[in-house]
This record gives structure tokens, sequence and C-alpha cells, in this order.
């Protein structure tokens, strides 16, 4: 489908075998970010006691992901927050870009998913390491099996651990990709019925349309949510 | 300058609040619909990743069926550990 193609803008960028190319992933990429930045600058430029609508918003931003960290993974998750809240607003306006028509949507593409997420797990992974040391490899061992059974259940510890990454990139591009498939094959079903049975594809379609920017949302909240899970393991060791 | 100041306390009431908040009964309940996305692909994400390892092992030590088999189902097992932990999580 055309909405899905990514094709080269400006000149082909090649280091050895390497295509850098700019793309128009990377375009609506760097636009998702420029509004972050854009918005987070002018609506807290004026720091006013009362706060204005936009002040208002990115306050509650602030706050929404503050607490979610602190509920999740605690004080100790505290220096972490910058990335989580980008990682969060990154993701939450990438996929509200993608409901705009005629805009492509950068997490319906499992390599931008995959990488954040294979980014968290590396991440992850090595702060648990730096806070326990070897310790930390006690998450494959849980405490209270009896010793027969202790080979069988670290090995399905350690598939559920490398499992992360994949769960966390497949859920997010199949949702995105499979919502805006969906909304494609309604506004098929629309033309192909004409003026006399178009009528119930559009008005699903709007109603699609609704979902959509919900599940935007909440794809963006539990990506950031599972993040701060994952952090938790690695700060809070027990089981 | 009065303003500014104003907004400096505002501030601290607010950071003081984010420290407040830290008792984990909290769950913002309003957001449960998220979680509901999370259990398939928990499963699905698992099975995948045994059967992978699977593979590799096979191609490594070239005993093509073996251990493509006994990998689906240990990750099967990995899947099901991970649905109940999700939704063992979501009861708290």
């Amino acid at each position: 489908m055309t909405q899905f193609k990514v094709y080269k803008i400006g000149p082909e960028i090649k280091f050895g075998n390497v295509d850098l190319s700019f793309t128009n992933s990377s375009l609506f990429m760097l636009i998702s970010a420029a509004i972050i930045c854009l918005f987070l600058y002018f609506s807290t430029k004026e720091r006013k006691i009362i706060p204005g609508k936009l002040q208002l918003i990115s306050e509650m931003l602030f706050n929404f992901i503050a607490k979610m960290i602190s509920d999740t993974a605690g004080s100790k998750a505290k220096p972490y927050f910058p990335f989580i809240f980008s990682l969060f607003a990154f993701v939450l306006i990438c996929n509200m870009v993608g409901m705009l028509p005629y805009s492509f949507t950068v997490t319906s593409h499992i390599i931008v998913t995959l990488i954040m997420a294979l980014f968290i797990f590396f991440a992850v992974t090595v702060i648990g390491f730096l806070k326990h040391g070897f310790k930390y490899l006690s998450i494959f061992v849980p405490s209270g099996v009896p010793v027969v059974l202790l080979p069988l259940i670290t090995v399905i510890e350690i598939i559920s651990y490398l499992s992360r990454p994949v769960s966390l990139s497949v859920r997010l591009f199949a949702n995105m990709m499979a919502g805006h498939t969906m909304l494609k094959v309604f506004g098929g079903f629309v033309i192909s019925l004409g003026l006399l049975g178009g009528w119930l594809p559009l008005s699903f379609s709007v109603a699609l349309t609704g979902l959509e920017i919900l599940v935007a949302f909440l794809q963006a909240y539990v990506f950031a949510i599972l993040t701060c899970i994952y952090l938790n393991d690695a700060l809070n060791l027990h089981h | 300058m009065g303003e500014k100041k104003d907004f400096q306390t505002r501030l601290e009431i607010e950071k003081e609040k984010l420290n407040h908040k830290e008792d984990k009964n909290k769950v913002n309940r309003g957001l449960f619909f998220g979680n509901a996305f999370r259990l398939g692909t928990e499963l699905v994400a698992a099975v995948a990743v045994g059967t992978i390892i699977g593979f590799i092992l096979d191609n490594w030590f070239d005993t093509k069926p073996l251990f493509i088999l006994i990998f689906f189902f240990v990750g099967f097992a990995a899947g099901i550990l991970n649905v109940v932990r999700t939704a063992k999580e979501m009861q708290k």
C-alpha cells in the first residue's frame, strides 16, 4: 500500500554498503521531533502562575509521566525520567502525525519500533548489570523452585526475558499497521459500494478513526509503561 | 519579580507532591485498556523467540527438527509465564 512506502527524498547518501539516504520516514521523524520541541518550548516559555491552555497541557504531560514512573518503578527510576518522557512524546507524536491524511506513520514500520525496543532492552540489561553486578543474573533463577526443575525454569525465564524487545516492538508496529490498513480497507469499500451502499462503511471509518486515535495514545502509553516496568526489574532486584 | 517567585513556590509544591505520590496501590485504573492490548503479543512473542532459538541451535548442531520442537514448547511455556505475570501486575 502506498501509505507504507518508504522512498528517498533528495540525493542518495552512501557510506560503504550502508544506505543513509534521507527518506520520507526520516522526514516525518524530524517533523515529530520538531513538533515536540517547539510545543514544549513555546508552551513553557512564559511560566505563568495560572497556566494558560498550552502550559497546562505540557504540565499535565510532565505530571502524567512523572506519576507513571514513580508508580511503576519507584524513586530510583527518577534519573531516567528524561529518557522515558522523550520516548513517550516521540511515539505519541509519531502515531498522531500518522493519523493525518497524506502523512506517513513512522511507527508502522517494524525496523523503527524494533530499534527503539532493542535499545531499551540493552540499556535495561546494562543498567541491571551495573547496579547489581553478576547478581543481576538471579532474575533468571526464581526462588523456591525444586532443583530438578531448575534448568528448565531457567531456560524458560531466559526466553521470557529475550521476548521482551520482540513483544514491545511487535505490539506497537502491529497495532499501527493494522489500524491504518483497516481504515484503508473501509475507505476502499466506500468507493466500491458507491452512493447507495457507501454510507455504512463511511460511518464505520469515522468510528474507526476515533478508535485509531485512542490506539495511538494507548500504544505510546503502553510502550512507555513497559519501559518503566523493565527498568523496575533492573533497578529493584526481587522476584 | 514577584510573579517569578510565585511561580517558583508553585513549582516547589508540585515537586513536593511528586515525591509523596509513591504508594504503589494507586494504579491508573482508567488506562487498564492499555494493559489488555499487552496480553496477546506477550504470548506470541515468547513462542516466536523460542522457535527462533530452536532454529538457530538446529542449524549449529545439524539436528534438524529436534531443538525447534523442544524450544517451541519451551517458548510456549515462557509465553504462558509472561501472560500470567502481566495478569498479576494488572491485578495489583
